[in-house]
């Protein structure tokens, strides 16, 4: 087992897939981190020596990612609703927010759109 | 008049359907009647429709479409073990007990293989060199050893030219020492891999050392680690398992020459100072064991056995360093961009791993010694059934063949890339190669392997049918059939229509 970042990984996951697990990292963002640190795409978590395992954890704790960029999130929608626009307005009706039509297939918006939205 | 149909059959004529015939059901109501139920239909209550929700239209903010069930997910049975179906994918059988034991059959030594009277024939790899060519990935999982009893090669025209190239090679001749660069390439199913594991086989019959790359892929796939060389060259890259995965190969096929030859260089480039008298496969090992120093160690092995005098101090256990013979398995992938990523995450050039540009190095010609001091033969095979699309290789090799041609490269015929095709410098640089300064080094040559000639062709298919694979008499006629079939010859194609047919056809 080894910890990313305080997050405990079994040796035998993809380096790539256990940084895509974090909030607010995707495939470009891990593959350019895994580029930064001479992995290569299919290395195993086991097979990181410890100081990429650390330069890897000093680079995501620099970064905004998880609580802090749900909560940054969370800020946004909640300014907009409190500027009184009409962006936030439709957030907090739990309509779509970018002009698409509401006669049907607003699922998406009537689940998501809160003012706590959850992520 | 003639009736239109037979008197002496008309019983069996269909009788004419009744005019007026019975019903064929009678009305239940009718033989209900007499019946003594009670109960009617209408004491039992009236089946009622369901009701569905979707009748009534959708509710406020519902969705119309009907909702699909969601699957439970099953039980998924447990995957195999780590490793097992990647040892299966590349098993390699080499033995099948149900084929015929040819009679007469020769084994592949120093005598058989430069025999123009054994050409067109089978011949077998010894069974005590199996082991070695295993161990260097001569054989292909995709190849058709395991329908024969043991491994076997042809002779054809090719094998006996190269045999007797080992000859003059290794032999004390004006060829003494001679340094060959040959890139092979030929259509799908034409021989390319199997020609390098006949080279293989005369190298080991003739005690050279041999470096082989079985699938130059695998370097270039990014599935082994990378680093950066060293801080004074942050542009090249190093990997490390695979070098280290080199030299076990190199250690267990080579074994026999590597434990009776000693260190005969300074390595300041090992952390550890090698001791005299260590023998090169201590050094190989120490690689093998300690990836991390896997470069530095393949470095200094390369030093070794290209050195023709051994350094002060070191004088007392120097031998002769035996030729070299490098074997590389589709070049192109080496002559475009590979999968690793630099520090911006941009493509790395394929040229710039260490380990590709080592063995790229050597097809250009050294400056005053040549490439490989001690003699030997490089060969380089391209694949045709795994082939990425380079334009600027092919007119790489076009121009490669061209100057052996003899044609200027000034001249007009001298073949170009495509204006506006954006050509890889690098990749046209393996053709730019200048004449070599040593007497003992050959330039680069192309060479194009076709297909079998008839005869070779007929002693390939008659050793199908002495392993009885194939149960049909092998005339002229046949063999010529089978050969215009298999495209002039092309021995894949032969392989195939060998095994297919298991019957005479009558």
């Amino acid at each position: 087992m080894v910890f990313l970042l305080g997050v405990n990984f079994p040796e035998r996951s993809l380096v790539k897939k256990s940084l895509e697990s974090f909030f607010g990292i995707g495939h470009n963002t891990s593959s350019r981190l895994l580029a930064r640190f001479y992995i290569h795409p299919t290395c195993k978590v086991g097979e990181l020596a410890n100081k990429q395992v650390l330069d890897i954890t000093a680079a995501l704790s620099d970064m905004k990612i998880e609580n802090d960029l749900r909560r940054s999130v969370l800020d946004n929608i909640k300014r907009l609703k409190e500027t009184g626009t009409y962006r936030g307005r439709r957030h907090a009706l739990g309509l779509p927010v970018r002009g698409q039509r509401t006669r049907s297939q607003i699922q998406n918006a009537v689940k998501l759109n809160r003012i706590d939205r959850r992520l | 008049m003639v009736s239109s149909f037979c008197w002496s059959c008309l019983t069996r004529l269909p009788t004419p359907r009744p005019l007026l015939s019975a019903p064929a059901t009678i009305p239940r109501a009718a033989s209900a009647a007499a019946s003594f139920h009670t109960s009617t239909a209408r004491a039992f209550p009236m089946p009622t429709k369901k009701s569905r929700s979707l009748d009534s239209g959708p509710k406020y903010r519902q969705a119309k479409s009907a909702r699909m069930k969601k699957k439970k997910p099953t039980d998924k049975p447990r995957p195999p073990p780590i490793g097992e179906r990647k040892a299966l994918r590349k098993r390699i059988v080499l033995s099948n007990p149900n084929a015929l034991e040819v009679e007469g059959m020769q084994d592949f030594d120093a005598d058989t293989m430069v025999d123009s009277h054994l050409h067109g024939d089978v011949l077998g790899l010894p069974v005590t060199m199996l082991d070695q060519l295993r161990a260097v990935q001569a054989f292909k999982p995709k190849q058709g050893w395991s329908i024969f009893r043991r491994p076997g090669t042809v002779v054809r025209r090719e094998t006996l030219e190269m045999g007797r190239l080992f000859d003059r090679i290794s032999g004390d001749g004006a060829d003494k020492g001679k340094v060959v660069k040959k890139i092979v390439t030929g259509p799908k199913g034409s021989g390319k891999t199997v020609h390098m594991l006949q080279a293989m086989a005369m190298a080991f019959t003739k005690n050279w050392v041999v470096f082989s790359v079985p699938d130059a892929q695998e370097l270039t796939l990014a599935h082994t680690g990378y680093a950066p060389l060293s801080d004074e060259q942050p542009d090249l890259y190093v990997q490390k398992d695979s070098t280290a995965a080199l030299l076990s190969r190199t250690a267990i096929a080579n074994q026999a020459v590597l434990k009776d030859l000693r260190v005969s260089q300074n390595h300041p480039a090992l952390k550890t100072p090698v001791k005299e008298g260590t023998t090169l496969e201590d050094l190989t090992k120490m690689g093998i064991r300690d990836p991390a120093l896997a470069w530095p160690v393949f470095e200094a092995l390369w030093t070794e056995l290209s050195a023709t005098s051994p350094a002060a101090g070191f004088e007392k256990s120097f031998k002769p360093r035996p030729p070299m013979l490098v074997t590389v398995d589709g070049l192109a992938h080496w002559m475009k961009n590979s999968e690793y990523l630099n520090m911006e995450s941009k493509p790395i050039h394929a040229h710039d791993l260490v380990f590709v540009r080592h063995f790229l190095s050597l097809l250009k010609s050294g400056s005053q010694n040549p490439t490989l001091p001690n003699g030997g033969l490089l060969l380089y095979s391209t694949s045709a059934s795994n082939k990425p699309s380079l334009p600027t290789f092919e007119v790489a090799l076009e121009q490669l063949e061209a100057r052996q041609a003899g044609v200027n490269p000034s001249s007009a015929e001298f073949p170009q890339p495509k204006a506006y095709s954006n050509p890889d410098p690098r990749v046209l640089e393996i053709a730019n190669v200048s004449k070599p300064a040593s007497a003992k080094e050959g330039p680069v040559e192309v060479q194009t392997l076709g297909g079998l000639s008839r005869e070779e062709a007929r002693g390939f298919l008659e050793y199908f049918a002495r392993s009885g694979l194939l149960r049909e008499r092998i005339s002229d006629e046949m063999v010529s059939e089978k050969w215009t079939l298999a495209g002039n010859g092309v021995i894949g194609e032969l392989e195939k229509l060998g095994k297919r047919l298991r019957v005479a056809a009558q």
